[in-house]
């Protein structure tokens, strides 16, 4: 049994940066298909779409960073705490990176017949992206109630 | 990637087209559009081809009966998986059966009971409510009764315009909910054909307009000519 709870401790450690590289590749891909689509329909302005699409690389950063708070000796007191913060903050992630993706992949859609639009349609990813920083500062907060911490 | 990302680049890389009935050409040719279509899958491009064949009247014979053209949508239908695309070629038919009930009627004819001859939900009801000018669909097609009256005094290019707005108009509802999926690609397609005919028919138009602008300015030595 204990040595469940330490596995799920480790889980728990390396699972924000897991899934957050996870959502950031998938977030990429998504918004990377539609800037190379956007490409073969637009004259110019490749470079702007090209920066977009890497919007949703913020996530697996923000999936280091919480791997590192929450690395520690894991003890069977601190195992259940790194377990449900570190899978929850990298479900999180994951999520925050792929619907990023698609809001990215839609507002370079939309962008590329109505140039006009560019930054309004950001709007929506800049959103997604303040829930992941929300998971993200969070995380961090209540992790510096997990026993054992800063080793 | 899910199915819902299934074809990113390609909707990216398909313009919009302008709005129905202001676009003076369709917003990047068939033979483009074609080429774009290739990373379509072997599956998802059987779909497209059925649904593109089961609303093309173009594909029909001229000769085609009722009976063979609802007998073409059926078998369209039972290939069809996706229930989105399935909707939108049931809702297109049905439309069509609506139409040719209405024209029916305009013909001094009553319901031809015991033949097929629509397709979908509605048939048995406009059979039973044939003497009402919308046939009580109102609720569903509020649109019915001015194709009705359109029927009624021939003007077949209002008509074709009514219809075209209509399918046009209910393709851009379904396409709210699919952004990046085979459904958008489909319903992508089917409304570069709306867009396609409807520019087709303002080609014509100003051709006519313009012989007729030719001749009036000519005048008399039009003859010499």
């Amino acid at each position: 049994m204990n040595e469940v709870a330490l596995a799920l401790g480790w889980v728990g450690i390396y699972a924000p940066m897991a899934l957050g590289a996870i959502g950031s590749t998938i977030g990429c891909g998504i918004s990377g298909q539609a800037s190379i689509g956007a490409m073969l329909e637009t004259e110019g302005g490749y470079g702007r779409y090209v920066g977009l699409s890497a919007f949703p690389s913020t996530f697996v950063i923000y999936g280091i960073v919480i791997m590192f708070t929450l690395n520690r000796e894991v003890t069977a007191a601190n195992a259940g705490g790194l377990f449900g913060v570190g899978l929850l903050a990298g479900l999180a992630l994951i999520y925050c990176g792929i619907w990023q993706g698609r809001t990215v992949a839609a507002a370079i859609n939309a962008a590329k017949e109505k140039p006009e639009i560019f930054g309004l349609s950001l709007a929506p990813a800049a959103i997604v992206e303040g829930f992941g920083v929300f998971a993200f500062v969070f995380a961090l907060v209540i992790s510096g109630g997990i026993a054992g911490g800063a080793l | 990637m899910s199915q819902a990302d299934a074809y990113v680049m390609l909707i990216s890389s398909l313009p919009n087209p302008e709005s129905l009935f202001r676009a003076k050409r369709p917003p990047l040719s068939r033979l483009k559009l074609d080429q774009r279509l290739r990373v379509l899958t072997a599956e998802d491009a059987r779909t497209l081809k059925l649904v593109e064949g089961a609303l093309d009247w173009r594909r029909l014979p001229i000769d085609a009966a009722e009976g063979d053209i609802i007998a073409r949508g059926r078998r369209a239908l039972a290939h069809i998986d996706n229930p989105t695309l399935q909707r939108i070629v049931r809702d297109r038919l049905e439309i069509r059966s609506c139409v040719a009930a209405l024209r029916r009627r305009a013909r001094g004819e009553g319901p031809p009971l015991g033949k097929p001859w629509g397709f979908g939900r509605w048939v048995g009801h406009i059979e039973r409510n044939w003497s009402d000018a919308g046939f009580r669909l109102d609720g569903v097609f509020p649109w019915l009764r001015e194709a009705d009256g359109l029927i009624r005094h021939s003007d077949a290019a209002a008509l074709e315009r009514l219809l075209l707005q209509q399918a046009y108009r209910r393709l851009q509802r379904v396409a709210g909910s699919h952004t990046f999926d085979i459904e958008a690609v489909v319903i992508y397609v089917l409304k570069w054909n709306i867009v396609n005919r409807t520019t087709r028919y303002n080609r014509v138009a100003a051709t006519r307009r313009f012989e007729a602008l030719s001749r009036s300015g000519l005048g008399k030595q039009v003859d010499l000519f």
